[in-house]
Formats: structure tokens, sequence, C-alpha cells
């Protein structure tokens, strides 16, 4: 086990959850946690009290949606899903994540600029 | 684009927010069903793994709000349960929210009633386009016809035909110039097959409509070329009397109909909400061309009279006219004017000519003639709402105060429960601004009946004035905001102490009356009000004294048992020298109706709003010119018209069949007239003439009666004459004065006498009336007491309200002093009982609670009395026969105030001495 676990930064969660959805395709709340765990190699927590939150506030803006279906499991489980919208937006949350990244880079490594 | 569908999405999630709980409640047990597998897969004993997951969940309720508030608006969902917990706790005290609300209600109806009717009278624009830019020449109301000199210190405001059209020919800094006529008139008007009506007319310029700026519903304006001699004769009709009178008929425009019996053919209908130039009780229902009047009155017509003034003019200023320097060239023009007839210049009027003068007055608001009538009124209306809005809140202060005392424990035990301060303080918040919106709503009622009523009332002759009863938004929005001030105050800071002090101090303290008594905001609040009803009641008093004195003045003539009603003669077509005969018929039928004892006819009635004024010269008189040296009112009247308004000849004879137009004329005076013309001289006998010296010899006085009023109540008795029915003086040189002797032969008025009750009187006049000629309009049948009581009914309605709002204000005052002394009592149940139980009687229980009631009512005498003085001083000018320093009337006022407020403290008193001790011991 890994000595400390870093929680989700306030809005990458958004990015991430976008990603996941878009890699896997529907999921619910418990799958998406896993998965982001799983990427992050464990080494992010996905606190409940954050991550559904974030799931409603991207309902609200229509960029993903949700229903009742069946897990993997066979289990009956809210399933989310990119919506059209989300599927644009993803694209464009990546872009600005990547502007984020790479500025901050610069910050953190001036010398190799030139 | 985002927070939009997120507020969207929070909104529409307010409202099934048990279906969303259920769903999150749902989804998050399934999250830890799915993990509780997972760890199942992954070799966990089941129950190890149900805890295993749950630990890793964390704290499902935290999860839950976070989530909450996130998806609807947290703010609004406990705002909603604060509403919800206010009205559950109104309801359950429903006597406190009831009397606040009906406070409230009647406070604020009652001012927004009041205010509504200053706001349509006094404030209010006509409905033409650009009122601002309208003025009018002449700033005072005469009327309505005047030939000589208008006011002693020279203030002109009514104008001849001629000297108008001076004014508006060389006053360009008009845009346009228009005149209408003063007095309103009414002529008999006949449509198609319908029976023929008296309507109301005005005359008016040509380029009226197109001063003011007013189109027309239907067809056309009348205009300039409407408005000379010889122009066919037309008229525009008024929405209103297009709608009640005519029918909504699309094709009168157009169409003939007949004035007076002349033809006119109707040009338009004036357009919905134009009531003319002024707001009337009765509006004129018909425009007519100034020309028309030489139609319909021939060599009478005033506007063919050069120096006959019957007109004002209003008119439209051009921008950036100087008002003063316009002011100064109009009474140039009009001293030029006057100069050029010796009408003016004789008899020493050229001395006086320099110092007639004009004033230009604003007329947005129309010929402001009702306005200055009423406008007292309603401002003495205005003061005594305002009064009644403070005592109402003072009323909501004082029961505020009242209830928060009690909540006092109330807020300490919640914040002793860590309840936020803000929230207690919200919630209270919550009520007061909930009793208040109650309140608002229900006042919107009263204002809209109180307005209404008050209409009525003031006007009951008035069905389609031009004012509306509907409530002033700004007003009641303005008196709704005082209320909710008070009653946030009054909630609030106490609240606010409340939830400052120590809750383990409140709380200790609640069984102990700490302080016995109520406090002292509460006890000035209740002085205050005691104060302001007492300066209310004794303003009662006054106006009704006043209102009695004017109604039970002896007017010298009789009006019980008397009826009498109105005709038009020359409307049906008859000619003055057909008259008499008519009269004598018609005199003939009535008089045959079961319970008739006398028939008359006049030219008009005693009070019945109507004066004919005329110079009068003497026999061998000097020819003074000077209208207030010679003036005196005449009519003509039917040999019976004495005997049947119960007025005594006291010297000489009346008038009798033999004055016929062969004999001699003949005039009857009243005393008035002998004191005035023939000082200690036998006045029988003498001779004297109208319309100039020359004709001094026309009547010779057969009698003297007794004095009458005639017009105005609070007057003396003014010089009269009556001359007969039967008699027309034919030897005027001047065509008009033959014209006016003429339509003086035309009596309007009919009294009848009747003894006991006869049984539908009107339906049996009309029937005999209509045997005659069944085409002869009949109108106003009505009882002469009604005639004379229409002259009080400003004076009726204002002491009727009056008296409205003093017994509002008792109550108000009544209910706060019964408050505080419940207060008092329910403070001190354990004290009385220790009293009670060691040996005070039940007499000195009611005593000592008795005593701060009469501390509070001596204080609010204190202060009431020298401002009733104030006020009743400010209401002199209302006041007839009654000094407005009355002694009597104030210890009535103290009186009833004092019984009001007496019951309002023995009734707790008496509960307090009735209390069993033992039980009040164990009380808090």
């Amino acid at each position: 086990m890994t000595a400390e676990k870093t929680d989700v930064l306030q809005g990458t969660l958004d990015l991430m959850i976008l990603k996941t959805l878009q890699a896997m395709g529907p999921l619910h709340g418990y799958g998406i946690a896993r998965r982001i765990e799983q990427v992050s190699v464990d080494a992010l927590s996905v606190n409940q009290g954050t991550l559904y939150p974030a799931l409603l506030r991207l309902q609200q803006r229509k960029w993903i949606r949700s229903e009742w279906g069946t897990s993997g499991t066979g289990r009956r489980a809210k399933l989310y899903s990119l919506t059209r919208l989300g599927q644009k937006k993803v694209g464009e949350e990546e872009e600005n994540w990547e502007r984020i990244v790479s500025t901050m880079a610069r910050f953190l490594s001036p010398a190799e600029q030139d | 684009m985002d927070w939009l569908r997120e507020i969207f999405s929070r909104s529409t999630a307010l409202f099934h927010r048990q279906r969303l709980n259920e769903d999150l409640d749902e989804e998050l047990e399934s999250h830890v069903e799915a993990a509780v597998e997972e760890n199942i897969r992954r070799g966990m004993a089941p129950d190890k793994a149900r805890v295993a997951a749950l630990r890793l969940f964390g704290g499902v309720t935290q999860i839950k709000e976070a989530y909450r508030a996130r998806r609807d608006v947290p703010l609004l969902t406990s705002l909603k349960r604060d509403v919800f917990y206010a009205v559950r706790r109104l309801r359950s005290s429903p006597g406190f929210a009831l009397v606040v609300i009906a406070t409230l209600a009647l406070g604020i109806g009652a001012n927004t009633a009041v205010f509504t009717l200053v706001e349509g009278f006094l404030l209010r624009s006509l409905p033409v386009a650009d009122p601002a830019s309208l003025y009018r020449i002449g700033d005072r109301n005469t009327c309505c016809y005047h030939g000589n000199f208008e006011s002693a210190d020279g203030d002109f405001d009514l104008f001849s035909n001629d000297l108008y059209r001076r004014f508006k020919q060389t006053a360009p800094e008009f845009e346009q110039l228009a005149a209408v006529q003063a007095g309103g008139g009414g002529y008999t008007v006949q449509y198609g097959s319908a029976a023929p009506r008296p309507l109301r007319t005005e005359f008016v310029s040509g380029n009226y409509f197109s001063t003011l700026g007013v189109g027309v519903y239907l067809g056309r304006p009348f205009g300039e070329a409407d408005d000379h001699q010889g122009a066919a004769p037309v008229l525009v009709i008024s929405y209103v009397a297009w709608e009640t009178e005519f029918g909504r008929d699309p094709s009168i425009v157009g169409a003939t109909v007949y004035v007076q019996r002349h033809p006119f053919t109707v040009a338009g209908v004036a357009p919905p909400g134009f009531y003319g130039d002024r707001i009337a009780s009765i509006p004129a229902d018909i425009w007519m061309p100034l020309s028309a009047e030489i139609e319909l009155e021939g060599a009478n017509a005033a506007v063919t009279q050069p120096t006959t003034a019957w007109l004002y003019a209003l008119g439209r200023l051009r921008n950036g006219v100087q008002k003063t320097a316009l002011e100064d060239k109009l009474s140039a023009q009009l001293r030029e004017w006057m100069g050029e007839w010796p009408r003016f210049t004789q008899h020493g009027g050229a001395a006086i000519i320099p110092r007639q003068y004009v004033k230009l007055a604003k007329a947005g608001g129309g010929i402001q003639k009702l306005q200055q009538q009423s406008g007292a009124n309603l401002r003495l209306l205005m003061i005594l709402s305002s009064v009644v809005l403070l005592l109402a809140c003072a009323n909501i202060a004082s029961l505020l105060l009242a209830r928060s005392t009690t909540q006092r424990m109330d807020i300490a035990v919640r914040m002793a429960l860590g309840a936020a301060r803000f929230r207690i303080i919200r919630q209270i918040l919550i009520e007061s601004l909930l009793l208040s919106c109650a309140g608002g709503v229900a006042a919107l009622g009263v204002s809209w009946l109180g307005a209404r009523a008050i209409l009525t009332l003031a006007y009951p002759e008035a069905h389609y004035m031009p004012l509306n009863a509907e409530p002033s938004w700004p007003v009641l929005g303005f008196a709704l905001l005082v209320s909710v001030m008070t009653g946030v105050v009054f909630s609030v800071t106490p609240a606010w102490a409340a939830s400052h002090a120590q809750p383990t101090e409140s709380l200790r303290g609640i069984n102990v009356a700490s302080r016995d008594r109520a406090s002292l905001p509460q006890r000035t609040l209740v002085i205050l009000q005691l104060a302001m009803s007492l300066v209310l009641l004794s303003g009662t008093f006054l106006l009704t004294r006043s209102l009695m004195n004017l109604e039970h003045k002896d007017f010298g003539f009789q009006t019980a048992n008397r009826y009498t009603f109105q005709m038009d003669l020359e409307g049906a077509g008859y000619s003055a020298d057909r008259t008499t005969g008519l009269y004598r018929q018609m005199e003939q039928r009535l008089g045959a109706l079961p319970g008739v004892t006398h028939v008359s006819f006049a030219r008009y009635i005693p009070m019945g709003g109507n004066q004919w004024g005329t110079c009068v010269y003497l026999q061998g008189g000097t020819d003074s010119g000077n209208e207030d040296k010679c003036f005196s009112d005449w009519i003509r009247v039917s040999a019976q018209f004495l005997d049947s308004i119960g007025v005594p000849v006291v010297r000489g004879r009346g008038f009798t069949a033999q004055d016929g137009q062969s004999s001699p004329l003949v005039a009857v005076v009243n005393q008035a007239f002998v004191k005035k013309f023939f000082p200690n001289q036998d006045p029988v006998g003498k001779h004297f003439g109208r319309e100039g010296a020359k004709y001094s010899s026309e009547y010779q006085i057969a009698g003297v009666f007794s004095d009458f009023i005639l017009t105005d109540p609070r007057s003396e008795s003014r010089p009269l004459f009556l001359v007969p029915d039967t008699q027309q003086f034919a030897g005027y040189t001047a065509a008009e004065d033959d014209a006016a002797e003429k339509a003086s032969m035309f009596l309007g008025s009919v009294v009848l006498q009747v003894a006991g009750s006869p049984t539908d009187m009107e339906m049996a006049v009309r029937k005999a009336l209509a045997e005659i000629d069944p085409k002869l309009p009949v109108f106003r049948f009505v009882t002469y007491d009604s005639v004379v009581a229409e002259n009080f009914n400003q004076e009726r309605l204002i002491a009727r309200l009056t008296a409205a709002f003093g017994i509002l204000s008792l109550i108000l005052a009544s209910v706060g002093l019964y408050g505080v002394t419940s207060y008092f009592v329910a403070r001190r149940t354990s004290e009385i009982g220790i009293r009670m139980a060691v040996g005070a009687s039940r007499s000195l229980i009611v005593r000592m609670v008795m005593r701060g009631a009469i501390a509070q009512f001596a204080a609010g005498l204190a202060l009431g009395v020298p401002a009733s003085l104030l006020m009743d001083r400010l209401m002199t000018s209302f006041l007839f026969r009654v000094s407005s320093y009355d002694p009597a009337v104030l210890a009535a006022a103290v009186v009833v105030l004092g019984l009001g407020a007496g019951a309002a403290a023995i009734l707790p008193a008496i509960r307090a001495a009735s209390l069993d001790p033992v039980r009040a011991l164990r009380t808090d």
C-alpha cells in the first residue's frame, strides 16, 4: 500500500470523470471511482463526498446524463454516460488542461525553456 | 451557458426533492453494495467486507448534505422551511394574527383609498397630448355668465367671445388658444324614434379638439371651419354618452340628432377616456362649436354679445415663452378692449380699468373647478387617514412588542440548542413580513371598496365621473412600506436583543416577573394612540355637529311633503307665448291628482343649485352701475309658488289670477330686498326694473314675502324678487334683452306639495303629463328634501368619513390599551396570587390593575387635549355655526374615549380579580 494518497484536485476530477466515461462507456459511480483509482495506480483516492456532487454538477451542465440500468455484475445501478455536449467538452477541457500543464511546466523548470 | 443550465436544473430540482432524495439514497446504497461485492470477490468475509466498504465510503449524511447543497438552492429550501414554520406559528395564535392583519388592512386601506382620490382629483392630468404645455388665461373660477368687472382686485378669468378672439389674434405665444363654456349647459336631445332626453352640453371653440390634441373614436372632430355663423351645426358625442345614450350605434356618425328640436349632424364620437377639459361630477355628453349657440339661443346667444363673459380660455403655450411677459401683454389687451366698451367705462369704471389684469395658470389638470371645491376636503381626509395609519402602526408595534416578550424564552431555548442567531432573526423577520403581506392584500380590498364608497357618497349623481377607484399603486406601496418597516423594527429589534441575551439568564428568569410592568415603549405607544384617538374623536364631534346645524338650519321655506321635478318645454318645441296656457293646463291636471295640495312652476327652485342675478334700477333712483350696489336675485314663478313652499307674504299681496298679460306688471320682493333698496320705506306700490334705467318703471311691487335661503346656507338671505309667469315684458328694445325675457318664460322646475303619503307619485305625474304632451321630457323627479340634502353631500361625506376614522381610532386605541393591560396582568399573575393569598380584596386587585390604565389615559389626555384644540383650529373653515373651541365637544370626545379605554382596561382587571389564588401561585 502506498503511504500517502493524494486527494483529487478540485476541477481535475471533472476531467477525470469525463475521460473515464469516454474510455469506458456508461459506468456507475462506484465504477468511476474505482477506475480513477486504478488508472492513478492507487495514487489518488476519490472521496465520495466530492465524487457525487461532481457527477451532479456535470449533469446540471448537461455534459453527462444518468439513468438506472444494470451494472457489469448484474446489479441495479445508476449509470452515467457522456452526452453529445459532453463529448465536445472533453476535447475542450483536455486542451485547457494541457495548456495549464505546459504553463506550469515552464514555471517548474524555467531552465529548459530555450 | 453552463451556469444557465445549472440554475435551471437547480430550480427544477426544488419541485421534486422527495423523489431525488430517494434516488440518491438508492444510488449511494448501490455504491456500497458494489464495494462490498468487490471486497467479497477479493476474499473478505461478507460482514468484514461490508464494514470495510462502509469505512471507505465515509459519512453518508455528510455526502448527502454536500450533494443536496449542490442539487438545489439551499437558501430557498431553508427559507421555505422558515415560511412554513412562521405560518404554523401564526396559526397557533390566530387572534394575534387576525388583529394585526385587520389593523394593517384598515390603516393601509383607508390611506390608500383617500390618497387614490387625492391623486385622481388633484394630481391627475387631462387625458390629452402633452398636458404640461396647456395653460389657462385666468386663475380663478368665476362662473357662469358675467357682464362687468369680475373681482374686486381686478383679476379676470371669464371672457366674452369677442375678448377671446382678441386674445387669440394678438397672442401668437399660444400655439393654439381654445375657448370653453364656463358653466355646463343642458339641452334636450332626440335621435331617431327614441324618446327625447336631457343631456349635458358644452360649447367650445372650433379648435378645441386640435388644441387639446384629441382625436375621435369614430367620425371626425369638428374644426375651425365648423365654428362660424352660418356653418352647418355639428356636434361631437362623448364616448360614455355614445355607450349609454345611443347604445353604441355606429351609424350615428353623420346622422341627424335634434337638440332643442334643431337638427345637428353628428361629426364624431370622442375617444374613450376623454372626459373633456375638467373633472366634473357629471361630465359633458356633447360638445358643440360656439357658433351653434346662435342656432339654439337665437338673439339671446351669449356668443353674439360682445361683453357677455362666459368662456374660459385654454391654450397650448409655445416653448420658451416668458409667462410674466405674456401676462403683461394679455392684461394690456384686456384693458385696451375694456376701454372700447361703455359698459366698462361708464359710471367711473374707466378709473378702475387700469387695475384689471389676467394671470396664466397651468391647465394640465384641466379647469380645476371641482378640484378647488373638493381639494380642502380631501386634504383634511388626508390628514385624518395619516393619523389612522400612525395609529395602526402604533398598534402593530405594541402588539409585536407584547409578543416579543413571550418569545424571549423561546429564543433562549433555541439559542441554547445551538440555533444560529441569523436563522432566529430571519425566522422572525419572515413572520412579520408574512403578516404585512397578508395585511397588504386585505388592504387592497379595503382601499378599493373605500375609494368606491367615498366616490358614491360624495357624488351620488356621478355615474360616469371620470375618476376611478382603482388603488393608487405608489400610495399602496408607500403605506405598505411604512407598515412593513414598523413590523420589522418592532419584531426584529426585540428578537435581536433577546438573541444577544445569555440563554441561561433568560431561561433562569422566565419564572420570575423580573419586570412587572409593560415596557416603556409599549406604554408610550398606548399613550400616543389615546391622544391621536382623542384628536379624531373631537374632530368627528365637531364636524357632525356642524353638519347637523347645516341640515337643520331654518332655510325659511318648507321642503317636507314636497316633490320636485324638471321639464324642458323649450326642448319640446314650445314657444314662449304658449307656456302660460300650458302651465294652467298642467296645474289643473296635477292639482287633480289624489293628495296634491299645491302645484307651482318656477324658473329654478331655492337650494336647487341655480341662481339668476340682475341689476335692479329703481324708479327715480340713480344708476349706480355698480353690480354690488344694484344686485338682486330673481325668479319667474307661478302664482302658487310661495304657497307651495310655505313662505308667507308679510305685506301687501302675492300673485293672483288677475295679474295677467293685460294688467300692469307686478313683482313681489323679499325682506332683504326691502332692506337694501327701500330702507325705512313702504315698498308696496313702488316701481323698479331690470336691464337698464329706462326700464325702471317695469314692475310695480305688489307685496313683500319673508326671507328664505336661495343658494348658500352659510350666508344670510340676499335680495330677491319674483315675477309672475303670466306677464311677459314686451318693451325691451334690444333684441338680446327681449330674447332673454322670452327665455325666462320657460319654467323648468315644478314643485308639488302633497298631503299624507300618496303612493307612486312619479308614475301618476308622468301619466298625467303624458296625456297633455307625450313628447315632453320630464326628469329628476325627487323629493324636495333630497334636493336640499344634496347641498350637503360634501359636508356629510366629510363628517361620516371622519366619524369612521374616529371610531376606527377608538377601536385601535382601546385594543392597544387592552393589550398592554392584559399583558400587565399576565406578567403579574403570580404576584396577584400572592397578594390575594395574604388577604388583598378583589376590589384592591381591580384598583391595582386599573391604576396603570388610568395613568396612561391621563397621559393620553394631557397630550390629546392640546393636540385636539390645535387640530380643531385647522378645521374652522369646515365648520358651520360651531366654534372650533367648543368645550362640550371636547368633553364628549373625552367621555367617549374614556368609555372605550375603561372597557379595554376593566376586562383584564376583572380577569385578574377573579383569579384563583392557588392556581395563580402555581403559574409562572
